[in-house]
């Protein structure tokens, strides 16, 4: 009952309020507030050690909040009589390592999370695995095995398998900081394809240019908070705070 | 020395027959070992790993690793003397074998290595697909028995047959009880005749041969395994 009066517009699909992780004794976030939209695409940057991923990691509970809440869908997550594997399903995540499954060919890399969650039967799995291989083109890789692929095709495959769940978010940690620079582009595109579809997207990011042009949001974290956020063209193009500054007039030349 | 030689050929020829019968012993009562303990090992690991708890205090845990420690931390002779007056005495009705006894003292044995062979082979995985497969929506579980053990076999498979290479020579050990194996072949040949070097040297040529193939097995399945 108390879940209803949480959601208090009926946009919002992630609510993250007083949020704080520590590693040891390392704080890495001091409290966090942020409300996501649906549709909304949110660029997170910073340099690193300012708690990106691990802001981004317990979105999906992957690392356990010390304090606060998180609401996805309204629903607290954080609350511990709540089967996190459930929503988890709703919550696509793409990692900087891949982490494609080895023992599967392509096809078994995406169809093995909707089959055995019971999403989808064999046919229906393998019908979706192939129609989301052509959109990456990928599809004549489909038999193959991941240590087949380059480092681009894996995380491309990494992104169809996230899709593969028909999430209503999906969550990137740094896509592109393990790749080679020619493959950057490809996945990229990808990405900037998924987004077009008006898929809530939370994305960690290097890529300057490319949170610039994908973002309706960006947030700048340093320190374990979130400095500044805005539009994009409010933080790239007229920051405020004087750490936002630095931190731009370092990267961006 | 030409003596020696001769002697050797003798040995040989006379009872190749009981050497034969000797090896088959050994190499059943390791597979048998071997198996055995893997399932036991594999349980072990699973004590060994789980979180139940009792206020932070691991009693599953506790017991495993207990077991583990004090299993590799006595030697395998005392172990088999261990069981081999200890079951009898506590299963009267059974009508224990020697054998029977060996196999059970040599499993519990080798279950203690083999749970910490299947345990670093699990943790050899990375960390990346646990997370990757959690992120999906699968269960520890389904982590578990779809990602995460396929990718730890493989680490597993070699040093599980060099487990098995091990038993071979361990089960010399058994000869003590004089149950059929290689060894017990030895002292009953070396009784006939009077002679201990030139048997020895037969059964120790046996020993060699059978291991050396075997590890060059393993190193051509590690490279198999590395490969695929």
């Amino acid at each position: 009952m108390e879940e209803k009066k949480i959601i208090k517009d009926g946009d919002e699909i992630i609510r993250v309020e007083g949020l704080e992780k520590s590693f040891g004794k390392l704080h890495v976030l001091k409290g966090i507030d942020q409300v996501i939209k649906k549709g909304e695409v949110v660029s997170v940057i910073g340099s690193s050690g300012g708690g990106k991923s691990t802001f981004l990691r317990c979105l999906n509970l992957l690392e356990k909040p010390d304090k606060g809440k998180i609401y996805f869908e309204g629903v607290d997550i954080t609350d511990s009589k709540v089967d996190i594997n459930l929503h988890r399903q709703k919550m696509g995540m793409v990692f900087q390592h891949f982490n494609v499954f080895p023992n599967l060919t392509v096809e078994g890399n995406i169809t093995l999370a909707p089959t055995l969650l019971k999403k989808k039967t064999k046919e229906e799995a393998k019908a979706l695995a192939a129609e989301l291989l052509n959109r990456v083109g990928l599809y004549e890789k489909k038999d193959a095995y991941p240590q087949q692929l380059s480092g681009g095709q894996k995380q491309r495959l990494a992104i169809v398998r996230a899709l593969a769940m028909e999430p209503d978010v999906m969550l990137f940690d740094e896509p592109t900081s393990a790749l080679d620079p020619e493959m950057v582009g490809e996945v990229l595109t990808v990405i900037k394809e998924l987004v077009k579809t008006g898929l809530t997207t939370v994305i960690v990011t290097h890529e300057m240019g490319f949170a610039r042009e994908i973002s309706d949001r960006v947030l700048f974290m340093d320190g374990g908070i979130i400095v500044e956020e805005g539009s994009p063209e409010q933080v790239f193009g007229d920051p405020q705070n004087e750490r936002t500054k630095e931190f731009l007039s370092k990267v961006l030349y | 020395m030409s003596n020696v030689l001769e002697n050797i050929v003798k040995v040989w020829t006379n009872y190749s027959h009981l050497f034969m019968q000797g090896l088959g012993i050994t190499i059943l009562l390791s597979i048998i070992t071997v198996i055995m303990g893997s399932i036991f090992g594999f349980l072990l690991m699973l004590l060994r790993r789980s979180r139940f708890n009792i206020f932070r205090f691991r009693p599953l845990n506790f017991i495993a690793a207990a077991y583990i420690e004090i299993i590799r931390g006595t030697p395998m002779l005392l172990q088999l003397y261990f069981f081999y007056f200890l079951l009898p005495e506590m299963l009267p009705f059974l009508e224990l074998s020697k054998l029977t006894c060996c196999v059970v003292a040599m499993c519990v044995n080798s279950a203690a290595y083999v749970s910490e062979v299947f345990r670093s082979g699990i943790e050899a995985v990375d960390k990346g697909q646990t997370e990757a497969a959690r992120s999906l929506g699968l269960d520890s579980r389904q982590t578990m028995i779809h990602v995460v053990l396929p990718q730890a076999i493989k680490n597993v498979l070699p040093a599980l047959c060099n487990e098995f290479i091990m038993m071979i020579k361990d089960t010399s050990l058994a000869s003590t009880f004089f149950v059929g194996e290689l060894m017990s072949v030895y002292r009953t040949v070396s009784g006939i005749l009077f002679l201990t070097i030139e048997p020895l040297i037969v059964v120790g040529i046996i020993y060699f041969i059978v291991t050396f193939v075997l590890s060059k097995f393993v190193r051509l399945l590690e490279m198999k395994l590395t490969v695929a």
